[in-house]
């Protein structure tokens, strides 16, 4: 049984959460910089992948579960099962502009968009019925309309400083993301009592880490 | 490192088969149909294009966007198949229009998807399928379900296993839900996706009763010997008794067919309702992430191309046979069983000799560049090639992989051939 985690951001949450439901002993993936980490349950194994890998691994059954963040969900449409909301890693998805822009974002046409998400940034705009042309970017995205690459950006945003900084607006919020439990759906049935078993230990722990979640 | 041009590559999601591949490809697509032949059910082929409009009238409108389309000469709009039962469905509603039932037709060929990409995701693979058409009983469900197990068995995957669910479930807890039309489009889509904590949101959204919202919750894992009796606690209506009533007798009838253990219930099988009026089932084998099989009971198909059959039936993917665990690995065959190299008066003989080994099914190969006998059978023996037989000078040496050699007169050696002994005779 492997359950994949997402580096970066929701790294350290989703360790925690695996130790709140007993897989993993404290700090165990803190010392190491291996890429495969066993559990204490000895039939488990955790895998630490690129968050834009994640569901790769989930899809294609090289991991039975995963820690992923709802934007990869959103951007990428992959055909696993979303099992649980598992309540960390809370950002929002939203178009932002620069300010002098900001107030006639509505008026450009075609709007030229910087983003890391473009399948959710075409469906967005193409579902209110907008022409755009998006600029696909692995990172600093904010950095695209200052140098006129783009007009606006669509982006993640968490306490909402990167955008203050960047004197950019946010102008719409597209969707709401956390961090999900999903799950390859032939473990499902191939493994169906054991994947079980980590979903509910997993769901407890996130109940139990943010009450509000689950 | 070299700049691969364009020319030298493939479109995306698009693959060539080598050798070793192509040839266990083969196998498995030969291998499936006759085990489908031992069933009754023959092989029909339909052309790679069809109108867009006869696809759309098999998948629904929304599947237009996943096609490869083409425009004709005329400008009518074709498509590449995206599967075969559309296809399949037009033929019997044509050329098989009145013709006793039920049909048991087969098919193997290739398919294309027009949309997916990414993630290693095939644009083009290899499927073989069956259709059971003008028989809407639970016999003719068992039927396929148990020519399902028995396909995958041929198909050489060890360890493979059926999940069987029933649309009629997902759809008899979609209609006790009482939901207006928007809110039920919502659950379907997310229901689709899989996603279930979307699924929970909408329906505390709409004022479902948590009974209600927390048996969706329960879907996942309605599975195994007591999921239709769990399925009993979660759901009451009137469909859902009948659904999992007909259930029951049905894997009552897949004991009878010795396939009991390779069948599994399993409620949470997700697949278009609007196309699927019965079971569905997938069939899959430990650690590969896919299916490698899906099929159900489709009874509005046929309806729609103006022939109200009921009809049942799966497709196999080619592609994830062979990429699953344990099917043997892929590997450059044997070029042949015999590799011939004459001399300069002999060749007449020595083509003669290639002749009947080949009639005797024996694969052969005739050296065409001129080189050494040595260099030759050295390469054939290394290759694999069990043996290499030299013709020169009315005489035919013939050596094998062990290092042996004998010699004997040519005229002995197509004597021998002639008698329709293959080449144990040397041995």
């Amino acid at each position: 049984m492997t359950v994949a985690v997402a580096s970066g951001r929701l790294l350290e949450d989703s360790m925690r959460t695996l130790e709140a439901a007993g897989y993993l002993t404290e700090d165990a993936w803190r010392s190491t910089r291996r890429l495969i980490l066993p559990c204490t349950d000895p039939s488990v194994r955790c895998l630490i992948a690129k968050p834009a890998d994640l569901l790769t691994y989930v899809e294609h059954g090289a991991a039975d579960l995963g820690i992923a963040g709802k934007d990869m969900l959103l951007e990428q449409g992959r055909d696993v099962y979303e099992l649980v909301d598992l309540g960390f890693g809370g950002c929002r998805g939203v178009v932002a502009f620069p300010e002098e822009r900001a107030a006639r974002w509505e008026m450009l046409s075609p709007i030229r968009v910087a983003t890391k998400y473009p399948r959710v940034t075409e469906r967005y705009f193409w579902s209110r019925g907008r022409s755009v042309e998006i600029i696909e970017m692995n990172g600093t995205v904010e950095l695209a309309p200052q140098v006129g690459l783009a007009d606006g950006i669509l982006d993640l945003v968490m306490s909402g400083r990167t955008l203050a900084e960047n004197r950019l607006v946010e102008v719409a919020e597209v969707f709401r993301s956390t961090a999900r439990l999903v799950v390859n759906r032939m473990s499902l049935r191939t493994r169906a009592e054991v994947v079980q078993a980590v979903v509910e230990r997993m769901r407890t722990a996130a109940a139990r880490r943010d009450p509000s979640s689950a | 490192m070299m700049r691969r041009e364009r020319w030298q590559q493939v479109p995306s999601g698009m693959r060539d088969l080598l050798p070793g591949e192509s040839a266990r490809a083969r196998a498995v697509t030969d291998g499936v149909l006759s085990r489908m032949r031992r069933w009754g059910y023959q092989e029909v082929v339909t052309p790679t294009i069809e109108y867009f409009d006869t696809l759309v009238r098999g998948e629904g409108t929304e599947a237009g966007d996943r096609l490869f389309k083409l425009v004709d000469r005329g400008g009518e709009l074709l498509a590449l198949r995206p599967e075969m039962t559309t296809s399949v469905a037009r033929l019997v509603s044509t050329h098989l229009r009145g013709h006793a039932l039920p049909l048991r037709l087969a098919y193997a060929g290739q398919v294309f998807r027009g949309s997916e990409t990414g993630s290693g995701r095939l644009r083009e693979f290899h499927q073989v399928g069956c259709e059971l058409i003008g028989a809407g009983t639970l016999e003719a469900d068992a039927e396929i379900v148990a020519l399902a197990v028995d396909a995958l068995a041929a198909s050489g995957v060890p360890e493979c296993s059926i999940s069987l669910g029933h649309v009629g479930f997902l759809r008899g807890m979609l209609d006790g839900l009482g939901l207006p039309e928007e809110g039920e489009r919502g659950v379907r889509a997310l229901l689709y996706q899989k996603d279930f904590v979307g699924l929970r949101g909408i329906l505390d959204r709409y004022g479902v009763p948590p009974a209600r919202a927390e048996a969706f919750a329960q879907l996942p894992i309605l599975s195994g010997r007591s999921a239709i009796q769990d399925a009993r606690g979660l759901v009451e209506t009137p469909e859902n008794r009948q659904v999992l009533a007909a259930l029951e007798d049905l894997v009552g009838i897949l004991n009878a067919h010795g396939i009991g253990d390779a069948v599994r219930v399993d409620l949470s099988i997700i697949r278009d309702f609007d196309y699927y009026t019965g079971i569905v089932f997938e069939g899959h084998t430990a650690s590969l992430g896919f299916p490698l099989l899906g099929g159900g009971r489709y009874d509005r198909l046929l309806d729609g191309f103006g022939v109200p059959y009921p009809a049942t039936g799966f497709a196999i993917r080619v592609d994830r046979v062979l990429a699953s665990p344990g099917h043997g690995e892929p590997a450059w065959p044997r070029s042949s069983d015999v590799a011939v190299v004459f001399g300069g008066g002999d060749r007449a003989a020595a083509l003669r000799l290639a002749g009947m080994l080949r009639a005797q099914n024996l694969a052969v190969t005739v050296e065409l560049l001129g080189r050494p006998w040595e260099e030759v059978a050295r390469e054939a023996i290394a290759g694999g090639v069990p043996r290499a037989v030299l013709v020169a000078e009315g005489r035919a040496v013939i050596r094998e992989g062990a290092g042996r050699e004998r010699s004997m007169p040519v005229a002995e050696l197509l004597a021998r051939a002639a008698a329709g002994r293959g080449m144990e005779w040397i041995s």
